[in-house]
């Protein structure tokens, strides 16, 4: 039996829509409270561009701590998009359909977010420009040979990441289109015009429904090259430095994409539970696609798995007396061990031991904590492998430091979080985050068959 | 109902009838094809050419130097890389529900049959291998390491060959239990059709079969029990046949991505293997009423995926090595990729990547049946060029005491006893494969059944389109 009820056109239009036509109570002082956060982090990062990099708790060795971390972070919770979207859509798994615009959204988000990281990590952004130009408009002359570098990771960062956010962005209004034009059909004055402009003349003829699919199919394609190579280079901008001796690992680059599939997709369940409670969205995003989500997280979850045992086997199996002990920081020296103990429980043993059940795949309390305790251990494992790494990244014990975040790189990072989870909720007044026309093909496409006693779900099949 | 009758899908889906499969597949399996006792014969040949190249090479050079062995050790890893991993693809596709799994699911668990010949292959090389202490270590300051560098790292009782060679008969153990609960059905059905010493054959691996609701239930719990077993400890066992028996034979190699590289090569060569099975029989077995062309369409994007898979993981391996620019690095680039198997590593490189990507990058040829075969072929040559290059570097690689690999040491070219054991285990492959499939139908007649219940037609909009049923 179909777990969900086909609904007609036109409920699905009023549902979906009503994030956008109708403004609940709660959303701008959800929003007011959000801005306070913002508002704190942007005061901290402009209170330490002020006084310099000295307010945080970055030191030598360590010169990379929180800031690097959070651009990790939310770099790998961008991964959730094309996972979701773009893999799901070319296997036609059909229970991606809700899903698929918000992981898109959360991409172009946490992208940005993430950019704005080593911006403020730089500590003077604006000098952001002689690695460019060394006059307005005048390009660097690399002929030089001094600085920067374009062979070196760093360099390749900015032009992954910037390529995979101009091709999120493409992605995710190639997908709109089609809900711009019933946005514009459903609105009046300058909303509908505005719309209109971005529906771009849409009128649903078979025509642009085919120019839409066959775009749809195409992008998802080319964009999975970029989405595997930005947290590669990511990867690579720890596992290319040799002299920190954890991080020169040859299987840095999967095991980063993984772990960024990981917690991205967990991040999108998240968001998905949310948004069927504040907009009741039950008939949308049901316990079967949460179910299916968290059978999907075990198989991504026990992938990370795998590579991060890889990772420290290999780790050990170099007999490099440099490497063991940076090892032993990691697993043996308070308060490192606690939280490596944290982060491998919270990112594995505890989310897929409560995922393996199906009830408790279908209880939204049990997934949420699973889905929160993988982003908080997917956080830690970052924080795990830049801080150890480094603070023990000199040959002498003399030079062996540690770090502790200051009170503004706390801030700045928590700003972040309600950052994104703002323009999150904003965007939701903008654009249907469940896909209209995606959840009215998957109505077409639905089905039974009777087998026996038995009635079972099915799909009709194109090709 | 014909596949003809369905013009939108011919070809594409197959329609069988299903009070018409045991009858027709009984009928197959019991007229053997005039080529079949040729192709036994010829492999059954090269399988003793393969014992008498052992026989020679162990009377020749012994047991006392690895060295000798690299030949043998590519071989062995080659057969246990490929037919280890194919059951997988039986075990996840019906995992994930997909119809278009139904007929590679027995093609794919009888590959597990040869885990009896990898268990059997890779007792001399137990013999052969070096110990992981170094008996004559001048002491600390030398360049010299007291143990070699190994995944067993307090060296726990019996490491590394006892705990290799116990996974490996696990594995196969869990292997041939999924290939017998998987076939049971299929193999009572069989009792009722067999007569004389075949019955009594059937009598015995059917067991007290019925088919009784219960039965069925205990069958599919078992199989995917047994599946998630036989995943772990594939995973595990592949992880230490390619960490004992090729990276720790190099000085300094440490290479965390290696395991999940050859983890790839056998799931992308074992599909390949599917595939170029699946068209044997259909272009020429007469199971082209059962084998529909989604079959190869599904399949061909995985094997696209793993041949992305393959030359991704492969890419982030030198990358890190190459831009390290550390000694050993560089050295072991040089003698694995560049100089010494430079040649190997281009060919493993064009068949593992090249030609299975130039081949599937187009929809309309992933949707025939030669096109991911022919893509299936070239990653089984890949899989076998990549061992060659592995195993056979790595058991020539000179001092394993030494801590790094200070000098590009040259290619080993194999001698004939080495061609022997080459060609004479991939013939023992070939003969035993070929000799389970007239024990055991090669196509799953439950699950086929299973899925001529599971689709049907029916009108959408104007048209009419197949429904594909997916229970929960």
């Amino acid at each position: 039996m179909q777990e969900g009820r086909v609904l007609p056109a036109k409920q699905i239009n009023a549902d979906l829509l009503k994030s956008i036509l109708h403004s609940p109570k709660w959303f701008w002082i959800t929003i007011a409270i959000l801005s306070i956060f913002v508002l704190g982090a942007v005061a901290a990062a402009g209170l330490m561009f002020n006084k310099g990099l000295g307010t945080t708790g970055l030191n030598r060795p360590v010169m990379w701590g929180f800031f690097i971390t959070n651009f990790v972070f939310w770099i790998g919770i961008s991964h959730a998009g094309v996972m979701l979207s773009a893999i799901l859509r070319l296997s036609k798994a059909e229970w991606r359909r809700p899903a698929t615009r918000a992981a898109e959204i959360l991409t172009v988000f946490s992208l940005m977010t993430a950019v704005l990281m080593p911006l403020i990590h730089s500590g003077r952004p604006w000098r952001l420009v002689y690695w460019v130009y060394t006059l307005p408009f005048v390009p660097y002359d690399f002929a030089r040979g001094v600085w920067p570098n374009i062979r070196s990771p760093l360099v390749w960062d900015p032009s992954a990441i910037f390529t995979y956010l101009t091709s999120s962005i493409l992605f995710v209004m190639i997908a709109l289109l089609p809900d711009f034009a019933v946005l514009r059909d459903r609105t009046t004055g300058w909303t509908s015009r505005i719309y209109g402009l971005l529906a771009m003349g849409w009128q649903g003829n078979p025509r642009q429904w085919k120019l839409q699919i066959i775009a749809g199919v195409l992008l998802s394609a080319l964009i999975l090259p970029v989405f595997v190579s930005v947290h590669s280079i990511v990867s690579w901008d720890f596992g290319m430095a040799v002299a920190v001796k954890s991080w020169h690992s040859t299987i840095f680059a999967p095991y980063f994409v993984v772990g960024a599939v990981h917690s991205g997709v967990s991040a999108v369940v998240f968001v998905l539970i949310l948004l069927r409670w504040v907009y009741s969205w039950q008939d949308y995003i049901r316990l079967e696609h949460i179910d299916a989500l968290g059978r999907l997280l075990i198989v991504v979850a026990t992938g990370w798995f795998y590579f991060f045992v890889m990772e420290v086997i290999f780790g050990f199996y170099g007999r490099e007396v440099d490497e063991i002990a940076v090892r032993e920081f990691q697993f043996t020296q308070a308060p490192w061990n606690m939280w490596m103990i944290a982060f491998v429980g919270l990112t594995y043993f505890l989310p897929v031991a409560l995922w393996l059940p199906r009830a408790f795949r279908r209880n939204l309390w049990i997934m949420s904590t699973a889905c929160i305790a993988v982003n908080i251990g997917m956080w830690l494992e970052r924080f795990m492998i830049i801080v150890p790494g480094l603070a023990q990244k000199q040959i002498f014990t003399f030079d062996w430091y540690t770090y502790a975040p200051s009170s503004i790189e706390i801030v700045i990072i928590g700003g972040t979080f309600a950052m994104v989870t703002m323009l999150m909720l904003l965007i939701s007044r903008v654009v249907p985050l469940i896909p209209l026309y995606d959840i009215k093909e998957g109505n077409i496409l639905k089905t039974e068959i009777q087998i026996g006693r038995r009635t079972v779900p099915a799909t009709f099949r194109e090709d | 109902m014909a596949a003809s009758e369905h013009k939108r899908y011919a070809g594409m889906w197959v329609f069988p009838e299903a009070s018409q499969i045991t009858r027709d597949v009984a009928g197959k399996m019991a007229a053997t094809p005039r080529v079949l006792p040729l192709v036994l014969t010829g492999a059954g040949l090269l399988f003793v050419l393969g014992i008498v190249g052992f026989i020679a090479r162990a009377v020749d050079d012994g047991f006392d130097d690895y060295m000798d062995w690299g030949y043998y050790a590519a071989i062995f890893s080659f057969i246990f890389m490929f037919s280890g991993a194919a059951p997988l693809a039986a075990v996840a596709f019906r995992l994930t529900k997909s119809h278009w799994r139904r007929p590679l699911s027995r093609i794919s668990e009888l590959f597990a049959v040869l885990g009896i010949l990898s268990t059997v292959m890779l007792i001399p090389l137990l013999f052969v291998m070096p110990p992981i202490n170094n008996a004559g270590w001048p002491g600390p300051g030398a360049e010299e390491m007291e143990l070699r560098r190994t995944i067993w790292f307090e060296v726990p009782f019996g490491a590394p060959l006892t705990w290799d060679i116990l996974g490996l008969v696990f594995l196969t153990v869990c292997g041939l239990g999924i290939l017998w609960l998987s076939a049971l059905p299929d193999l009572a059905e069989c009792r009722l059709t067999a007569t004389g010493f075949r019955r009594k054959i059937y009598n015995f691996l059917a067991g007290h079969w019925f088919g009784t609701k219960r039965q069925w239930n205990t069958q599919k719990a078992g199989l995917a029990m047994l599946g998630a077993f036989y995943f772990m400890l594939l995973i595990f066992v592949q992880f230490v046949i390619v960490s004992d028996y090729a990276m720790s034979l190099v000085p300094g190699w440490k290479d965390s991505i290696l395991p999940p590289i050859y983890t790839l090569t056998s799931l992308q060569s074992s599909l390949g293997a599917i595939l170029v099975i699946l068209y044997i029989l259909r272009r020429w077995g007469g199971y082209e009423e059962y084998i529909g062309i989604s079959t190869f369409w599904s399949a061909s994007k995985i094997l696209l995926g793993l041949t992305l898979l393959w030359i991704y993981h492969t890419f982030a391996f030198f990358i890190t090595f190459w831009f390290g620019r550390l000694e050993v690095e560089q050295n072991i680039i040089k003698y694995l990729f560049v100089e010494s198997y430079g040649g190997i590593f281009l060919a493993n490189l064009i068949f593992g990547f090249a030609i299975p990507f130039l081949i599937l990058l187009w929809n309309p040829v992933r949707k025939t049946a030669w096109g991911p075969a022919l893509a299936g072929l070239s990653a089984v040559a890949a899989a076998f060029l990549f061992n060659i290059r592995i195993f056979v570097g790595s058991f020539n690689a000179g001092d394993i005491f030494d801590i790094g690999l200070s000098k590009v040491p040259a290619a080993t070219y194999p001698d004939v006893w080495d061609v022997f054991m080459v060609i004479g285990g991939l013939g023992a492959a070939l003969f035993i494969y070929l000799l389970a499939t007239k024990i055991i139908p090669i196509l799953s007649v439950w699950e086929t059944k299973e899925g001529a219940k599971y689709q049907k037609m029916g009108t959408l909009i104007k048209g009419e389109y197949l429904i594909l049923a997916k229970p929960e």
